[in-house]
Parts: structure tokens; sequence; C-alpha cells
């Protein structure tokens, strides 16, 4: 093939490949056109997860009439004259790029009217033709309707992700900008139908009440940090509060959001030792800078950043966050002044581990290696089944010691528990479900993109026979639990089901159903800590030797340690020492 | 520290503060128990920085002073001396209690008493009498109600309401609430409302002697924590804060249909479904047959996979359509276990709002169980 230069039209679709990538970077990109644009509101309406519309309303400056065109002409910018301004950039767009991007790959209404002008005007373009420019009424400000996006690249469509995934996109990305910018209202409607709106009050402690629920809201620490022209404020969750994933560390630097691997590291050597391996805070912090000090112009689609000072920048957010928590680390809440004597110190012990304590699902192998002494049984076991255990007792409120005819069984009550409870549940999903129905139904709420998932599963939790009905935006109720699950609490059990969720997760349906069911007992588990009756412990281990697949929990930590008759008699020296 | 008493009385006091000793605290003196002249007598305390135990007993004193020594060490050693008397002699430089009985003679080592955490006290203006025949009883019959859950910290505790000349006991765990009002036989000066830790209540249950008993109740203002004071005992927990729900709201105004029967042989059936139930969830279906022209019955089933079917009937008086109803059977069986009089009646609507279980005949004690559902 001879080399030739790009028509036009393609050479477009691949600039807005790089800016428009799902129906996500258009809401960024148009929301953050409007909140330059000095928008005290922001009205978002998506239409099938914006496949079939994404439409930006706002109140801003507007295009005055006679610029119109040139709002929709590539590197086409009104926030930008010349190189040096790259370095002093205060609004979140610079490129010129996002309209004439997405007006290349959809079919794209602007309308706008600037203040000072008498009557707005309407241009329709379609994949990057402009079609219409006329004269119309229209409020002050600009709507941008984004219809039938990559309806011309097929090849993009099909990378789309299921419309929930999308929507959760979407949903997250409105969200922070919401908390970001507590002054401006925003709504958001999927489908006709408000799923997320805010006051604009300012306040942004009652931003993430709305958003996120009041008691998450009431916890949160707020802090402040100011290091000469720097400046760090937000807030960030206290060490009681945590997420499994990463994704609520959320960072603005001037009023952008952006990912940085660094700053949430940042944030959690400022948790370091706070927090239990795999958890992660909550926190939402704002960096401002001068702007020279940053280069937000590393990535087309600015999630990435660049600092002249890196190390001053996470070391002020590690300090932030450390001291914040410090502050606010209150005491135990059973303690009072009135008791003297300090309140219990968890006693932080480094685990002592001698390597030959072999984890038990690995012990059968080992076991055949070792020529084994006569006097010893080794009873041949259906694989992975346990043998029947006499309960020793419990160490550490954690672990319980059982003896069974090959050695000794350590065992994590909380791992035990959860695979017992995982068999159960899985069992009876497939038959009757016992339920039991609660005093008062609970009500608790979640952020959007929660609420959208929980409605998903409702299906599923109701076969586990949990009775969960929605209870208008972004609310729920629960009003009845699997008899199972009795001794858990309700909400945080339903909570645990979506609070888990990887983003793109698409297991299978079965597999998904037994996902949710792991998530939902780890969370109605027997902890760690939890001294547990002489009744109870020998109940759980009851229960685990009847288990299918004992030796593990359903996430694939091992249950039991297994120290053999012939491996404590090598370690005591009784036979031919190691 | 020099100090005779009876071995008796020595052990019995040993044993009634040793359920506040923690032996697993990282405070070393938090295992032991605090040993001290007071005012004539010996003082026995014990804490756990949640809820402290004291009482008194009757001493011959020579010198006063305190020590604290290891609980376990001290009550086992107690135990086992003769019924005589016992002589404790402490040596204050070297912390070594010398504990002298008959033919015995033995040396423990202590902990000084400056370090033990002070116990809360009363100001005696502060404390209302609580004068409730069988405060015990009452507590026996609500405190098994609260939950065990430590997500849910207020439910562990019972909400006690004290105001003109009535005090009521509640507890719940989100499935059943029992409810026990008593008459005090003077009105309160001020009504008092704090949730107690259902733990410490049923402590205080256990130290208490039954039948009429003289009780001070002091809720210190701003200090969350509620003091208990008999004649030779004082028990001190720390209170729940917190909203304790409303349950008033979520009990039933009326129900359609009122069933009677014999406490012991309703409890009886509901003993042996649990057999089969307890590998079922503890589910028990019950039929409530009234009778045309025979005397109406109960029939009390429980399935279970592994385990098998179990059937029993109970005679029953029943006023109301009849009705099948499933309740975990652990939950009946408890409240059949506390209520004191020979029949008892079940009320019900329907087969998914809470049925309530109440002695026939007295209106004080209220028990409602949320029926569970087979889906």
């Amino acid at each position: 093939m001879p080399i030739r230069i790009l028509s036009e039209e393609v050479a477009s679709q691949i600039a807005a490949g790089e800016v428009v990538e799902r129906p996500a970077s258009v809401v960024k990109e148009l929301m953050e056109n409007a909140l330059d644009a000095g928008a005290s509101q922001v009205v978002i309406r998506i239409e099938k997860a914006g496949r079939r519309l994404v439409e930006v309303a706002d109140d801003g400056v507007g295009i005055p009439r006679e610029e119109i065109r040139l709002a929709v002409q590539r590197h086409a910018t009104s926030k930008l004259e010349t190189a040096d301004d790259l370095f002093h950039i205060r609004t979140l767009g610079f490129r010129g790029e996002a309209l004439a991007s997405i007006g290349s790959v959809s079919r794209l209404t602007l309308t706008s009217r600037s203040a000072k002008d008498k009557s707005g005007m309407r241009l329709i373009m379609e994949g990057g033709q402009i079609k219409t420019v006329e004269e119309t009424g229209a409020p002050a400000g600009t709507v941008v309707r984004v219809e039938d996006l990559f309806y011309n690249v097929p090849a993009r469509l099909k990378f789309l992700k299921r419309d929930l995934t999308e929507r959760q996109q979407i949903d997250a990305l409105v969200t922070r900008y919401a908390v970001a910018y507590p002054e401006r209202r925003f709504q958001l409607y999927h489908d006709g139908q408000v799923t997320l709106q805010t006051a604009g009050s300012g306040d942004r402690r009652e931003v993430l009440a709305t958003l996120y629920g009041i008691e998450l809201a009431r916890q949160m620490l707020e802090i402040t940090l100011e290091d000469g022209d720097m400046r760090i404020n937000g807030f960030i969750s206290p060490v009681s509060l945590t997420r499994s994933n990463r994704r609520e560390m959320t960072f603005f630097i001037n009023g952008r959001w952006v990912q940085d691997v660094m700053l949430s590291s940042s944030v959690l050597q400022g948790y370091h030792t706070l927090l239990m391996v795999g958890r992660y805070p909550f926190t939402v912090l704002f960096i401002s800078l001068p702007p020279e000090e940053v280069d937000v112009n590393v990535h087309p689609a600015k999630a990435e950043v660049r600092f002249r000072q890196p190390d001053r920048v996470f070391g002020a957010v590690q300090r932030a966050v450390r001291r914040g928590l410090l502050a606010y680390s209150a005491p135990p809440p059973i303690t009072t002044t009135v008791w003297r004597g300090s309140p219990r110190q968890s006693a932080a012990v480094p685990p002592m581990i001698d390597p030959a304590w072999e984890m038990a699902a690995e012990t059968k192998t080992a076991q055949r290696e070792v020529s084994t002494v006569p006097s010893v049984t080794q009873p041949n076991l259906p694989s992975g089944q346990v043998p029947l255990l006499r309960l020793l007792g419990q160490i550490g409120a954690t672990y319980l010691v059982a003896e069974g005819p090959d050695g000794l069984y350590l065992i994590d009550q909380h791992a035990a528990h959860e695979r017992v409870l995982f068999e159960k549940l899985l069992s009876q999903s497939r038959g009757d479900v016992p339920t039991q129905i609660l005093l008062e139904p609970v009500v608790f709420q979640l952020p959007p993109h929660g609420a959208q998932l929980l409605t998903e599963q409702l299906p599923l939790l109701t076969r586990l026979g949990f009775d969960v009905e929605p209870f208008g935006m972004n609310t729920f109720r629960v009003r009845a639990l699997p008899a199972l699950l009795t001794k858990s609490d309700p909400v945080a059990a339903v909570r645990a089901v979506v609070e888990d969720f990887e983003e793109d997760e698409t297991p299978l349906q079965a597999e998904q159903e037994a996902r949710l069911i792991a998530r939902v007992c780890k969370r109605a588990a027997v902890k760690a800590g939890q001294a547990l009756t002489p009744e109870e412990q020998s109940a759980l281990l009851r229960d685990l030797e009847a288990c299918q697949s004992p030796r593990t929990c359903p996430h694939g930590r091992p249950t039991m340690i297994h120290l053999s008759v012939d491996l404590l008699e090598r370690q005591f020296g009784r036979r031919g020492s190691r | 520290m020099k100090v005779s008493v009876s071995q008796q009385q020595l052990a019995h006091g040993l044993s009634m503060v040793s359920r506040a000793v923690s032996p697993r605290s990282t405070l070393p003196v938090l295992a032991n128990v605090l040993v001290a002249t007071d005012d004539g007598r010996l003082r026995l305390s014990a804490t756990n920085l949640e809820m402290g135990i004291t009482c008194w007993i009757g001493a011959q004193i020579t010198e006063q002073g305190a020590i604290t020594v290891p609980a376990r060490t001290f009550s086992d050693l107690v135990n086992q001396l003769p019924n005589e008397l016992v002589h404790l002699d402490l040596n204050a430089s070297t912390h070594t209690l010398n504990v002298r009985c008959g033919m015995s003679n033995t040396d423990i080592k202590g902990i000084d008493a400056q370090e033990f955490p002070p116990m809360p006290v009363a100001a005696p203006q502060e404390g209302v009498p609580l004068n409730v025949a069988n405060f015990k009883e009452m507590i026996q019959q609500v405190a098994f109600a609260a939950s065990t859950d430590e997500a849910r910290p207020i439910l562990q505790g019972v909400l006690m309401t004290a105001a003109d000349s009535e005090v009521t006991l509640a507890a719940t765990d989100g499935f059943r609430i029992s409810v026990r009002k008593a008459a005090l036989s003077e009105p309160l000066p001020v009504p008092i409302q704090a949730v107690i830790p259902a733990r410490a209540l049923q402590e205080l249950a256990r130290i208490a002697a039954d039948g009429e008993q003289v009780m001070t109740m002091s809720v210190p203002s701003g200090r969350g924590q509620v003091i208990f004071h008999m004649k030779d005992a004082e028990l001190s927990s720390l209170l729940i804060e917190g909203n304790f729900p409303d349950y008033k709201a979520i009990i039933p105004r009326s129900f359609k249909t009122s069933t009677t029967m014999t406490t012991a042989a309703f409890l009886k059936a509901c003993r042996q479904a649990e057999i089969i139930a307890r590998d079922g969830n503890y589910v028990v279906r019950l039929n409530i047959l009234p009778g045309e022209t025979e005397p109406g019955k109960v029939e009390i089933t429980a399935q279970s996979e592994e385990t098998g079917f179990s059937e029993n009937s109970v005679e029953a008086a029943i006023d109301g359509p009849g009705l099948v109803i499933a309740f975990n059977v652990r939950f009946l069986r408890e409240v059949l276990e506390v209520i004191k009089t020979p029949s008892v009646v079940l009320q019900t609507n329907a087969n998914n709002t809470p049925g309530m279980i109440k002695p026939a005949g007295d209106e004080n004690y209220i028990h409602l169980i949320m029926p569970m559902h087979l889906g």
C-alpha cells in the first residue's frame, strides 16, 4: 500500500479516540466545559448508559453567536492563547479538542446563548460535518446533546462494556465532581430518572451525605494542610471505616480529578499500620498548587499529571493524612475518663511461623514422602475432607485448636465459619430458604453506582432469603434475612454485596452467584477476636467437618493449618533430627 | 493490713466479684481482685473497665491496708481452706499477702493497690431507691432477648425507663422484643432512662438475692455509668450510648387469634422440636387448629433434610381463626423458660406479622417474636 496522507475525517476519528473513549469521557469533557463556563447548575441526562444520549446543560457564560462555528473546530478554544499559557492553566480544559472530537464520532447538537446576546444559536454536526447552523431561542448557557455516540465507529462501539459498567463509570465521575464542586448544583438523570442530585449549598459534608449517606458523612474527618503555596484539604475516613478496594481514594488537583498511583500510596503511607491488610480508606482530597507547579498536559484525558516537585506533594499528602488521623483518633468507645488505666492495646506480635508448619491443604503429598511410623494410622479420606476433630480450645479468640487422628489442627474461626455459611447458603439457594423477618425493616442508603448494582442483584438476594426492596432514590429497605445469618447485622450483610464489587467483573451467572454469596458470608461470619463459647466452638468444628471443601474459605485462604504427628515427633527430636 | 474473716464469707465474696475479673487483659492488675479494709469491713473489688463488682464482708480488722492479688489463685486457695477463720496479713514492702487458716499458711504475691483502677462511686444524694419485688426475675425475663452482635452495640443493652411508680425493662435483638414492667413501691423523684449492657444486668441478677431486695440505682449525670448499690454489694457498669429502637411502635395493638396453652406442655413440645430443628435453621411450624366441638390444639412440627421430622401436639384454648406460622424454636423456648405462670397465651394475626407471647393473667410481661418465612 502506498503511503498517503489520511483524510480529514479519518484523522479526526483517530484523534477522537484519545479523548473520547467511552460515554463517561464525553460526560467528563462536557461537564468540565460547563464548569469552566462558570455554570452554577449542571444537568446531565443519560439514556441507555450514554449510547443513545449524553446531554449536558449548564447556565454558564454561553458561546457568543459569532463564535459558534469556531467552537466545534479542532484546536479551537477560548482558554488558551500562547504555548506559555500551558504552564499557567487555571481552567479544566485547554486543548480545544473536546467538541471537535465528540462531534466527529456522534450526532452533536450544540445550543448556546451568551448572556449578552438576545437570541441563541443551534449547531448540528454529524460525524464531524456541520449540517446546520441556525438562530434559535434558548436560555443563557449551553446545552450539548450527543446522540448515537460512535454510530460511525462500529469498532469502538463493540469495545464498550455492558451498560451497567458504563453507567457506573458515569456515576463515579459525576459523584466525584459533585463532591469537588459543592457550590454547584449537579443533577444526573439516567433514562429520565434522577439518580444523583446535589443542592449546591457549598457545604461539602452535605454533598457527601447526599451521595454516600449520612452515616458515612458524619464519620468522615476533615483535614487541611497549608505548605507555602500548596494547600491540601478534604475528607478522610477514620480507621474504622474502610473499603476493600482503592477506588474510593479520590484526588483533585486544582479542581481536576486525577488518578495517580503515587498519590494513593502517599495516602496509604499516612494510614500506615492503622489499616488491616487488604482494606483501603475512603478519601477525597483536594490539592491546590500554583498552575506552574503541575503539568496537566501529559494525558489526552488529563487523568494523569506531573508535578514539578513530586516529593514535596507526596510528603505533604502523607503528613496531612497522618496528622488528621492522629488528631481525630478518638479513644475506644467503651472507655470513659472516670476509669483510669490504659485502654486495651492491640499487642502486635509479629507472626512467628516455622516454615515446617505446613498448610493443611498441602500436607497430603508431604506426608506421603516421609515414611511414617507404623503406629500412626493415616485414615484414607475423600479428597480434601477433614477427619473427625476433637476440640481442644480457642487461642487468641481467633483460632480453634483441635486434635485429629493424624495430628494437631489449628483452625481460623473466621475463615472456617465463612466456609460453613457459604456452603449452607449455596445449597439452600437451590431450594426453600427459611427467612427470618425483622421486627422493624432497616432502611439504608447507597451511592448511586452501588444502588444500581444492588438493584441488579435483588433477584439473587431474594433467592438467598433476603427480602430487600428499593425504598426511594438510592435507598433500600431490608425486611427479612436468611435464617442462617440472623446473628449478623442485616445492613452490613446486604452492603457486602455491592461493596467488594470489582470493576468490570462479568463472571458467568453461576460464578457471580457464588461470589456474591462469598461476599455476604465474609461479612456475616464470626470475626477474629470474637470469643466463642465451647458449644459454639464445637458446633463450628462439626459444621466444618460436614463441608465439601473444608480446607479453604470461599476466597481461597486456608481455614486450617495441620501439624502432623510426624512433624511433631521430628520437631521434638523424638525421631531423626531435621 | 491485718484482717480476720470467715472462710465461707470470703469464698462467697470472691465468687461474687470474680465475674468482673478480666484474666486476658493487657493490664495485669485487672486479673487481680482488690482486697482492702473499708470502714470496718473487708472490701473485695474486681473490674474489667466496663463492669465492676464490689462486695463487702464483715471482718475483724486489726490493721488497715489494701492490696491486689491474682483473682484465680486467691479464690482457688480460699475454696480449699477449712471452714474456719482466715487471717490475712499484708507485707506492704514486698506486696505479699500472707493467708493463714487452720494448719495452712500461704504467701501470695500481689500488685500494689494503687494500680487498681478506682471504682466509680455514687454520690449518696444521686441514688434513687429501686424497690421492686423480684427485680432479678425482671432481668431474667428481659436480658436474654438482647443481641450478642458486637456490630450493633445498642442492641446489646437493655433499655431501662423508670418514671413515677413504674419501671420498665426492654431488650431486642432485631427479631424479638421482651418488655417487662413492674410497680415501684415508692415513686421516683426524677425519671430515669438508660441503656444498660445486658451482660451487666445478668451479673446483677446473679449477685442479687431472690425476692424483695433493697437496691439503689444511680446514674450520675454526664458520666455514662450506672451504679446499683445493695446492702453488701455494688455493681457498676458503663452505659451504652445511642438511640434504642422505639419498640412501642412495633407492638401490634390487636390480635385476631389468641391461643392459650399450658406453659410446661408447650415448652416441652418446643424442646423436642428443637432437637430436629437445630439442623434446619431452627424453624418450627405451629399449626393452630381451633376445634369445632372438641378442644383446639396446636401442632408443632420440625423438619430437617439431614435429621428427620418431628411432630407434637399441645392442647389449646383457641379464640379466633386458625393459622400456620413458623418461628425460630430457640426464641420460643427461651421465652417459655422464663414464664412462671402455669398457662401462656400466644397471640397472632398472620404468618408474616409478629406473634406475642405473654403469661396468662399477667399484663406486666410481653414478648414479641417475628415469624420466619419459608421461601
